[in-house]
């Protein structure tokens, strides 16, 4: 287990500049939410967004010409809505971040072939304390519950050696903060060690250590189907749960439904035991869903106050009403060291102050017979 | 079965279970049967021409469903579907049909009886060629109209055409279907054309079982699809997805160049192969030329007003701009010209040189010093390209040669590229004679 080898980032010296103080004070802002819900100053939202804005377009030369190629300034913009998106796109082409690298920053990548309309994305973060503040109470408060210290099993091979997902740096960031000891990531190789989860697995029945597992829907889909295969039923103890991220990636007949239901025969889990987590390399935070959806949808998605999520039309991008899909707009004042708001091409509609989500967009349909390339080059490599 | 076409309107059709497809497929094997006792070529080619015209013909009850159908299946705008469908006709007449058999067959002797050869080596022996009694033509997409020229293509060669029409607009081959029957019912009864989802295996089974020929237009992965549908002994046709490329060669005029590719590039919205995706400035500023067709694509827009895109579009055609421009502020060598935040048009210029995109109206541009940088720029696409169009003469010769060696299968001048002659080599290869067998009578 690899605990203790979790990325120690640290924070850019000290809180100095304009956005050190932001910073720190998101820092202090996301903690003390962590630890007193009510502490959250919601009527602060645009006062924060806005100076977040300004800073990036003083700072973040690309963001800024964009900006005003669209005839938008820091001055003649009074509400969050009004900050001009950054579509998911840019981050293939372009740094968008607040300051100049330095050692301690971490750099995600999106997954994603070499050429073509997959190129991969990158996200370099100034402040990786920044992102810990965002993350580690919204966890806690989404999907272990106060106080809780179970064995974190991760399915998801640890950040570093050339695996660089926000993910792999979240799963054991969890570990370390809130894992008690032997958590960390049973895919050191790369692959889920099976036999060395289900030993986990059986020593924390045996010791009635709650068991908290994190892993893409697919590793976690291959767990079941390895279970079912050999006909094993574990049962997690008490106060477990099983956070899952990243969906079907159009893998047919991998509905939540279905994966919610055989999680239950396979390791006991009752659908409130299964948390569905809605992340991107190019967000700091994320929300999280609890149990089952219909068809096609997330089950409800909740996330922090600081992050508050639109669906636009997806031709016009104006805002939409409540409940009807769109393309999902994003502001996340986690994003403070590059951009705050992003605009995403997944679709989902929003009640209530919760996401649900419907999936990617497929991109454009191929209609004629007119060749896109994306995919013969990338077969050519 | 329930289906919804490109635009998301749904469409009902019967459900075709196995006993109703095997009945079907009989049926118009029995009327090709009797078509070709009773008609000669000549008149097959008069009867289903005059049926096929009145698709383009607005003031035709035919014509104006055509219009309503492209409008509901597809949401495009009147203009762009009359052109479509007039440039689509020009195929689609008497003549061409006619012209089409004898550029191919040196006339319909040999599809109405036995004919002779005049080589000495083959005396004494008699030919005669027919296509199969059932030819299945699977449409998984394309540019609209193609439906009909691909029933058009069967009924030639004598068959009884059965087609599965694409499931984005399907509504276009019934159209003429039902136009065909009002014309000449014998003919009308040779063909058939329904949809059903690819998972309904019912009329895959009986269809393709009972075809002697099947014949797919389509992307990578459904021609791939019907493949593994099609017993060994059945001839599979396939014309797959390739990619329209143009030159602007040193010596060509701007304006002009520019005008003809904005021409090229809104006919159909660029769904077809032949439109170009990407134009190569040889030896020149590519610009200047994207400039130039920017602006002339904004005229051609005035012209011709796109319809308003899907929600996969818009989001994927925000992306490729998004990538551009951000690639351009960058620092990076692209420029990106577009219609503003409207999705009418699109040109990049810079960037990956090979890359093109399923986005309407979008256009790559590349500079390249000469043609023989282009040669070895698209040596990963021999064998997709479909036309290589060109403004200019100085390097053309090295550029037709170029073509050929790639396996492209037409060059011709810009302003043209998106409306082949109508006995053109489809995918490289004549049009008829892929669905003839021939019978020799020693």
């Amino acid at each position: 287990m690899r605990s203790d080898e979790t990325p120690e980032a640290e924070a850019r010296p000290a809180d100095e500049g304009p956005f050190g103080a932001l910073g720190a004070e998101l820092r202090s802002l996301f903690r003390a939410w962590g630890d007193d819900p009510g502490s959250w100053p919601a009527e602060r939202f645009d006062e924060l967004a806005l100076r977040a804005f300004e800073l990036q377009w003083n700072t973040v030369p690309a963001y800024r010409a964009y900006c005003v190629a669209r005839g938008v300034h820091p001055s003649t913009v009074g509400d969050w809505r009004d900050i001009p998106p950054v579509p998911t796109a840019a981050f293939r082409e372009v740094d968008l971040a607040v300051a100049p690298p330095a050692e301690a920053d971490l750099v995600f990548r999106t997954s994603g072939t070499s050429r073509g309309s997959g190129r991969r994305g990158r996200h370099r973060v100034v402040d990786p304390e920044l992102y810990r503040a965002a993350l580690e109470p919204a966890f806690e408060r989404f999907v272990l519950g106060p106080g809780s210290r179970p064995l974190v099993l991760s399915l998801v091979p640890p950040f570093g050696r050339g695996r660089d997902s926000s993910l792999a740096w979240m799963c054991d960031d969890i570990a370390a903060r809130f894992g008690a000891p032997g958590s960390g990531s049973v895919a050191r190789g790369g692959e889920p060690e099976w036999a060395e989860a289900r030993a986990l697995v059986q020593r924390c029945v045996a010791d009635d250590v709650p068991v908290c597992v994190l892993g893409t829907t697919l590793a976690v889909d291959a767990w079941v189907e390895r279970l079912e295969a050999r006909g094993e039923a574990l049962r997690l103890p008490e106060g477990s749960v099983l956070m899952d991220t990243g969906g079907a990636k159009g893998r047919p007949g991998l509905r939540r439904g279905a994966i919610v239901e055989r999680l239950g025969r396979a390791l006991g889990l009752s659908p409130e035991d299964v948390v569905n987590e809605f992340g991107m390399t190019e967000l700091l935070s994320q929300r999280y869903g609890r149990g089952e959806a219909g068809v096609g949808r997330s089950p409800p998605l909740l996330g922090p106050p600081w992050l508050r999520t639109r669906a636009l039309d997806p031709v016009s991008l104006q805002p939409l009403p409540e409940g009807e899909a769109g393309v999902l707009c994003h502001l996340d004042l986690a994003n403070a060291g590059s951009v705050v708001c992003v605009l995403t091409e997944d679709m989902g509609r929003m009640r209530g102050g919760a996401l649900e989500s419907i999936g990617r967009s497929p991109g454009a349909p191929p209609r004629g017979c007119s060749l896109a390339t994306a995919e013969l080059l990338d077969t050519l490599g | 079965m329930d289906g919804a076409a490109a635009s998301g309107r749904p469409f009902r059709v019967p459900r075709l279970e196995r006993v109703d497809a095997e009945t079907v497929a009989r049926e118009v094997r029995a009327a090709a049967i009797e078509a070709r006792r009773q008609l000669s070529t000549a008149e097959v080619a008069m009867a289903a021409s005059r049926a096929a015209l009145r698709l383009s013909d607005p003031e035709d009850p035919a014509g104006a469903d055509a219009l309503e159908i492209l409008a509901a299946e597809l949401s495009w705008p009147e203009p762009l579907s009359r052109e479509t469908l007039a440039g689509m006709a020009r195929g689609w007449t008497r003549e061409a049909l006619i012209s089409l058999v004898d550029r191919e067959l040196g006339g319909p002797a040999a599809l109405d009886g036995w004919t002779t050869s005049s080589s000495a080596a083959l005396a004494g022996r008699r030919r005669r060629a027919a296509g199969p009694l059932l030819l299945l033509v699977v449409h998984a997409g394309n540019v609209p109209g193609v439906t009909v020229t691909a029933a058009l293509r069967g009924l030639l060669v004598r068959s009884g055409v059965l087609c599965r029409a694409p499931g984005s607009e399907p509504g276009l081959l019934a159209c003429f279907a039902r136009a065909l029957a009002e014309e000449h019912p014998l003919l009308g009864r040779c063909l058939a054309t329904t949809w059903w989802p690819s998972m309904h295996e019912a009329p895959w089974d009986a269809w393709v079982k009972r075809s002697g020929k099947v014949v797919v237009y389509g992307g990578d992965t459904a021609v791939a699809g019907v493949r593994t549908r099609v017993p060994a002994y059945v001839d599979l046709v396939a014309y797959g997805p390739r990619l329209g490329i143009a030159a602007w060669l040193p010596d060509a005029p701007l304006e002009e160049t520019a005008t003809a590719l904005a021409r090229d590039v809104c006919a159909y919205e660029q769904q077809g192969c032949v439109s170009p995706r990407l134009v190569y400035a040889v030896g020149r500023e590519g610009r200047e030329l994207g400039e130039a067709l920017s602006r002339a694509l904004e005229r051609e827009v005035a012209r011709l007003p796109r319809p308003a895109a899907d929600v996969a579009t818009a989001v994927a055609l925000r992306s490729a701009r998004a990538e551009a421009e951000f690639a351009a502020l960058a620092g990076k060598p692209v420029h990106l010209e577009a219609s503003g935040e409207t999705a009418a048009w699109t040109v990049v210029v810079g960037g990956d040189p090979l890359r093109s995109d399923p986005l309407p109206r979008f256009v790559r541009v590349h500079a390249v010093d000469d043609v023989a940088e282009l040669e070895r720029l698209l040596a990963p696409l021999e064998g997709r390209l479909q036309s290589v169009g060109y403004a200019g003469t100085v390097g053309l010769d090295a550029l037709a040669d170029l073509a050929a060696r790639l396996g492209a299968c037409r060059v011709a001048p810009v302003g043209t590229l998106a409306w082949p002659p109508p006995d053109w080599l489809h995918d490289g290869r004549p049009q008829l004679l892929p669905l003839l067998a021939w019978t020799e009578w020693e």
